[in-house]
């Protein structure tokens, strides 16, 4: 046979050469780890200092190779198809800023602490539900307590309730209580609890002469004094007592000075009503200076915070969105960043009840927007290069790419019949159970034998599985797409069924089968860490050519070919189109088991449950892509697999779910199955043509010649 | 002033064929104007463009001397241009009136009911109006072709037309239907319609039209009146050559039996009996034709003897060898060759190439298989010699079949059929929808064919072209043989014609006798 090439086969070579070298030197710079600082000398170094780098080479080689084949394939289609791919991941992208929209929550959302520091003696020194203790008369201090005066701040209408007990059971002390008001009226006092306060408070009170102001409704809001201290005649007993100030209502302040910092989560995911902003309240005298942090909690944090000072009117006194540098510095360690917000040394103007108030501080539209395309940036970083930012991710996509290849030729040989059978999903389930099975039962037969008896049990699996649709097709009637559905579904079940019941270990803890030996695997040829790439390229290989030889090359292709074309025609012609039909979906099966075994023997090395999550129809995409052309179904499944890699790359760096990669696959099929499109773009290149040659007033003769 | 006028129309097609290349069209208000043209001359690219179902690459049409955009069929109907297409856009299992009225039915109840009384009421008068005689009540799939033409043609007027593309209209029609129709298109012109009427039947454009538009390789070659030319001129327009309508056809002694029908039989899946015992043979050296109506068991009884449909009963040797049952491949490998009626759906594969077009018969043995594999270059070359042998117009054997024209198309299956080496030759409707120049060829290769000791089972529905190239005529009325006759001059149309139509039937010692 003699290969002419015409002046354009030349040029499309040209192209097809220097994008395969361009797609194998920027796979290989990435697989390698190289960068553009490195000498050549480094670059050398990282190279051989990869495991298995002459593999990997060869595998990039191949992924040229395909690159090459589908250009010189499909020419002007194969822009289509990059077309068609770029549509569906710009779509892609849309959805992903669709699923990012609320991504600058990202600045609203996590723990929070406020603190509130002053120098200044707090007004207030005792809050609803506090109880102190303290040790009167003690004998070893300088100068001993004999009185206790605390300050609470209440709101008018509480109702406290104010106790003062010894500490200890049958105490000698006996207390007397005063609640004034700010003015220093005296508006209860209490020298001993009666009978029936000491039941209601039987909790506190355990002696004759503990004290309480029980019930008291606050007259207004302000500032209130309590002063506790012993009767006359326990005045020196030195003693411990507790004074105790209960209220079921809430307490009007939450902050004190210096007191351990309060907080919450703003914004918490999965809550009905979550917390968008926070507000205390403290009690401040006039002059007090005081600082405000309002700061995330925990590193890993971008949430940004907004702090706010009221008076008691409401009128703002300060507020803070962002802390300076130096703020930061000398408040280590509370804050972390200018995200975080400080009112520095205020001077409070009256006594009073001031509010804090904190929350993540408002972003504007262009600001959300920004955090938006920001957030997809990355999203779709991760999705076009994640495949490539490190070698074991590089070895998935591979190792993925073989299984789709291998589906997508399973795929293309029956669609080119123009056979919609959907079964490569069952006959993958077939040929991954019967090969691991033989794994498992032979695992002492040598390798050699045993691996080529594992493989062609597969394909026979995925033979007969395919050849049983045929069937019922030709003799029945049975419509291919319904019957390999349900086929699918009892092929999956039966797998599961053999699985739990007889491949399981009885003591695992979850389904799978146990390793498959060593001589059942498919040898690796490039090894990552466990994540490996086996000799199925090579099976690939042979499977590739041999999908084409056939298709194109044998009679059994030319009768698929013609069924594909006009099944009618082939009948007439004198086709057995029922055998030829038959037959296409056995082959494509045989191809489907291997899938199958590829996934047993070479990727999982066991068998697991759910082996195969739909991955057979994801095959037809890659058929459809590579329009059912067996020497482009290489380059569709790597871009495909590549897609897949991608997507659980960004999945797990940038939190995107894979359903939009599910969004995408599906926008890539539906811009297939739209030829209008493709009608659309040719029509333009044909009036583009038309215009050119009309204005180089060249007119192409009509073709002449009489009948 | 001309009604309508194309002016410079020039269409190219995505896959580069230029269909028309300049073609101006001018018709005037009341007249049939005529455009002929062979298969691939553009006329059909052309009306599909005046009737919005392509956009041209150039040119414009000017209608009442108004520059009009066409973008669709919609658009011509509102200007008043209705079509006719070759194949007719009816729903079968609609009744006459329902599918004029589809689309512009009246309703009642409030607009949720089709007003059916109304269609009827409507189709009736607009029938009577213009004598284009219909049933509304009927379905459509259980009238003869000749009414639902006439459906198409009412379908048209009830949108509004005044101006009436008729695509090949006689192409399916009986000769006596044909009268019909003329008569129809008079009067739709005395009513004020004007009629486009493509064909490339000359004899109907002498009988029928006023003025003739000629088109050749997308051009258009002329205008005449009808009255001021002939035949043959037209044809020479046509063709560009002389064209000689006869065909030469030497005397020939006829052989010994190729194929013989033993009381043939063909009941359908309904039950109806299609083919009722037919017997019949044909020899070495002789054309039988079959004459008939269309759909009195012709195409049954061509897909029983060429395996596309199992018959119910009977037999068929070929070569006294039994060769029924067994499928299509059995059948041609006793040598029969098979141009199939349908062309487009059994005889060709429009997506695939020509050369695979040309090897379906074949392609599993050398010299196209050898040891398992196809043989590339022996399948080009051998291609390569056919496609020049047949003079079809192709630049390269790797072209879909689907970019030739018609009469090409037909080219490439006659090349393959006769290239077979074939004993028999069941050909059905040779020439339907082939042009002028194809007809001449494809008449005179059966003939030599024949001459060269081929057996021809011919199926025609043109009685001339039975009548011209047949040894002897077979006639078929309701699935039956009624009559064999040899084709001597004394047998005549009328006379054929009244066996087709049923009302004579040959008896069974006279049949047995031109066996």
């Amino acid at each position: 046979m003699t290969f002419k090439l015409s002046r354009q086969q030349l040029q499309l070579l040209t192209v097809g050469i220097i994008a395969a070298l361009l797609l194998v030197g920027a796979i290989s710079w990435k697989a390698y780890g190289l960068s553009a600082d490195m000498s050549p000398r480094e670059m050398r170094d990282a190279i051989t200092a990869t495991v298995d780098y002459q593999a990997i080479l060869f595998v990039n080689l191949l992924i040229g190779f395909s690159t090459l084949l589908m250009i010189m394939q499909l020419r002007g289609d194969a822009l289509r198809v990059l077309l068609t791919v770029g549509v569906a991941l710009i779509f892609g992208y849309l959805m992903t800023m669709l699923f990012n929209l609320d991504a600058s929550v990202v600045f609203s959302r996590g723990e929070f602490r406020v603190s509130l520091l002053s120098d200044a003696v707090p007004l207030t020194s005792i809050n609803y539900g506090d109880e102190l203790t303290v040790e009167l008369n003690d004998p070893r201090a300088e100068t001993p307590i004999t009185e206790v005066t605390h300050h609470f701040t209440g709101t008018a209408g509480d109702v406290v309730s104010v106790l003062a007990f010894g500490a200890e059971r049958r105490s000698k002390l006996n207390m007397q209580l005063t609640l004034l008001d700010n003015a220093g009226n005296v508006l209860q006092e209490n020298l001993d609890a009666d009978d029936a306060q000491k039941r209601t408070f039987r909790r506190y009170l355990q002696s004759d002469g503990d004290a309480v102001v029980e019930g008291f409704v606050l007259p207004a809001t302000g500032f209130y004094t309590i002063i506790a201290k012993p009767e006359a005649d326990t005045a020196d007993v030195n003693a411990e007592f507790t004074l105790a100030l209960l209220s079921d209502n809430a307490p009007p302040v939450t902050l004190a000075y210096g007191s351990d910092p309060v907080g919450g989560i703003f914004n918490k995911e999965k809550t009905d009503a979550p917390l968008t902003t926070a507000t205390y309240k403290f009690s401040g005298g006039k002059g007090d200076m005081v600082t405000i942090l309002a700061y995330a909690f925990r590193g890993e944090t971008d949430l940004d915070l907004q702090v706010t000072l009221k008076d008691a009117n409401g009128e703002v006194l300060a507020a803070n969105n962002d802390a300076s540098a130096e703020q930061v510095e000398s408040y280590r360690p509370q804050l972390k960043s200018t995200q975080d917000a400080i009112i520095q040394n205020v001077i409070l103007p009256a006594d009073g009840i001031y509010t804090i108030t904190a929350r993540p501080e408002p972003l504007s539209s262009s600001a959300q927007l920004r955090e938006t395309v920001r957030a997809t940036n990355k999203a779709y970083d991760a999705f076009l290069f994640g495949p490539l930012s490190r070698l074991n991710r590089w070895v998935i996509w591979i190792r993925d790419a073989l299984t789709l290849i291998m589906l997508g030729l399973a795929v293309a040989i029956v669609f080119r019949a123009e056979q919609f059978s959907l079964g490569s999903e069952g006959q993958l389930y077939f040929g991954a159970l019967v090969s691991a099975i033989i794994g498992l039962y032979f695992g002492n037969v040598p390798k050699t034998i045993l691996v080529p008896m594992a493989l062609l049990s597969a394909a026979t699996a995925g033979f007969l599985w395919g050849l049983l649709p045929g069937a019922l097709k030709a003799y029945l009637g049975a419509n291919e797409l319904v019957s390999t559905l349900m086929l699918n579904t009892i092929a999956t079940r039966f797998y599961e069924m053999v699985l739990t019941f007889q491949l399981k270990p009885p003591d695992a803890g979850y389904t799978s089968s146990e390793w498959i030996p060593n001589n059942g695997l498919l040898a690796p040829i490039i090894d990552v860490n466990g994540d490996q790439i086996t000799i199925a390229v090579f099976i690939l290989i042979a499977l590739v050519l041999l999908a084409w030889v056939m298709i194109q090359r044998t009679p059994i292709g030319y009768e698929i070919r013609m069924i594909g074309a006009n099944i009618k025609f082939a009948n007439y012609g004198g086709v057995n189109t029922r055998r030829t039909i038959m037959l296409t979906m056995a082959i494509s099966g045989a191809i489907a088991g291997l899938a199958g075994a590829h996934l047993a023997m070479g990727i999982h090395r066991k068998l697991i449950l759910n082996i195969s999550v739909g991955l057979a129809f994801e095959g037809v995409v890659v058929a459809l892509l590579a329009r059912n052309n067996p020497l482009v179904v290489p380059f569709t499944g790597l871009l495909y697999a590549y897609l897949r890699t991608g997507a659980q790359m960004m999945e797990r760096d940038a939190n995107i779910s894979a359903e939009v990669v599910r969004i995408i696959q599906a926008v890539v099929i539906l811009l297939i199955t739209a030829e209008a499109l493709v009608s659309l773009f040719q029509q333009r290149r044909m009036k583009q043509r038309d215009k050119l040659m009309s204005s180089q007033g060249d007119t192409p003769a009509p073709a002449e010649g009489g009948a | 002033m001309a009604l309508i006028e194309a002016q410079n129309i020039v269409k190219v097609y995505p896959n580069g064929v230029r269909a028309n290349d300049g073609v101006s069209l001018s018709v005037e208000k009341g007249e049939i104007h005529a455009l002929v043209g062979e298969n691939g001359a553009g006329k059909s690219t052309l009306m599909k463009i005046l009737y919005g179902l392509e956009q041209p690459t150039a040119g414009e049409i000017r209608l009442r001397d108004q520059l009009v955009h066409i973008s669709n069929p919609q658009v011509a109907i509102n200007l008043g241009i209705g079509m006719v297409h070759q194949n007719f856009m009816l729903v079968n299992s609609f009744s006459i009136a329902e599918n004029i009225a589809l689309g512009r039915e009246g309703t009642r109840a409030g607009g949720l009911m089709v007003d059916r009384q109304k269609a009827i009421r409507d189709t009736d008068a607009l029938s009577k109006q213009y004598g284009l005689f219909v049933n509304p009540t009927a379905r459509v799939d259980t009238v003869p072709v000749g009414m639902r033409q006439r459906v198409e043609i009412l379908k048209a007027l009830y949108r509004g037309a005044e101006i009436l593309i008729l695509d090949e209209p006689t192409a399916v029609l009986t000769p006596r239907e044909t009268v019909d129709l003329f008569v129809a298109i008079r009067n739709l012109v005395n009513e004020g319609k004007t009629v486009i009427f493509i064909t490339h039947k000359l004899r109907e454009v002498m009988e029928i039209s006023d003025r003739v538009t000629v088109m050749r390789d997308a051009h258009k070659v002329g205008v005449v009146k009808t009255a001021e030319t002939n035949e043959a001129q037209l044809a020479r327009m046509m063709v560009g050559r002389e064209v000689f309508m006869q065909v030469d056809k030497p005397p020939v002694q006829r052989g010994e039996t190729v194929l013989e029908v033993r009381r043939l039989t063909y009941v359908n899946e309904t039950g109806r009996t299609l083919l009722h015992h037919a017997s019949f043979r044909v020899n070495e050296a002789e054309i039988l034709g079959i004459a008939g109506v269309e759909g009195n068991g012709q195409t049954e009884l061509v897909e029983v003897l060429t395996g596309l449909r199992a018959a119910s009963a009977g037999e068929a040797f070929v070569d006294g060898k039994p060769v029924l049952g067994h499928g299509p491949r059995k059948i041609r490998e006793a040598h029969v060759a098979h141009i199939p009626e349908d062309r487009l759906t059994n005889g060709v594969a429009m997506l695939a190439t020509i050369n695979d077009n040309l090897i379906i018969d074949r392609y599993y043995r050398p010299p196209c298989t050898q040891v398992g594999m196809l043989n590339l270059n022996a399948i080009r070359s051998d291609c390569a010699d056919l496609i020049n042998q047949f003079s079809i117009l192709a630049p390269s054997g790797e072209l879909p079949v689907g970019a030739l024209s018609g009469g090409n198309m037909q080219k490439v299956v006659l090349a393959r059929e006769l290239s077979s080496s074939p004993r028999l030759l069941i050909a059905a409707q040779p020439t339907r929808g082939v042009d002028i120049g194809a007809i001449e060829y494809i008449h005179q290769q059966l003939v030599d064919q024949r001459t060269n000791g081929l057996a021809i089972l011919l199926v025609s529905a043109d009685l001339q072209e039975v009548m011209k190239l047949s040894d002897r005529i077979m006639v078929m009325y309701n699935g039956e043989i009624v009559g064999i006759f040899p084709n001597t001059p004394d047998l005549t149309e009328e006379k054929l014609g009244l066996y087709m139509l049923g009302a004579e039937r040959q008896p069974a010692a006279e049949m047995e006798m031109y066996l």
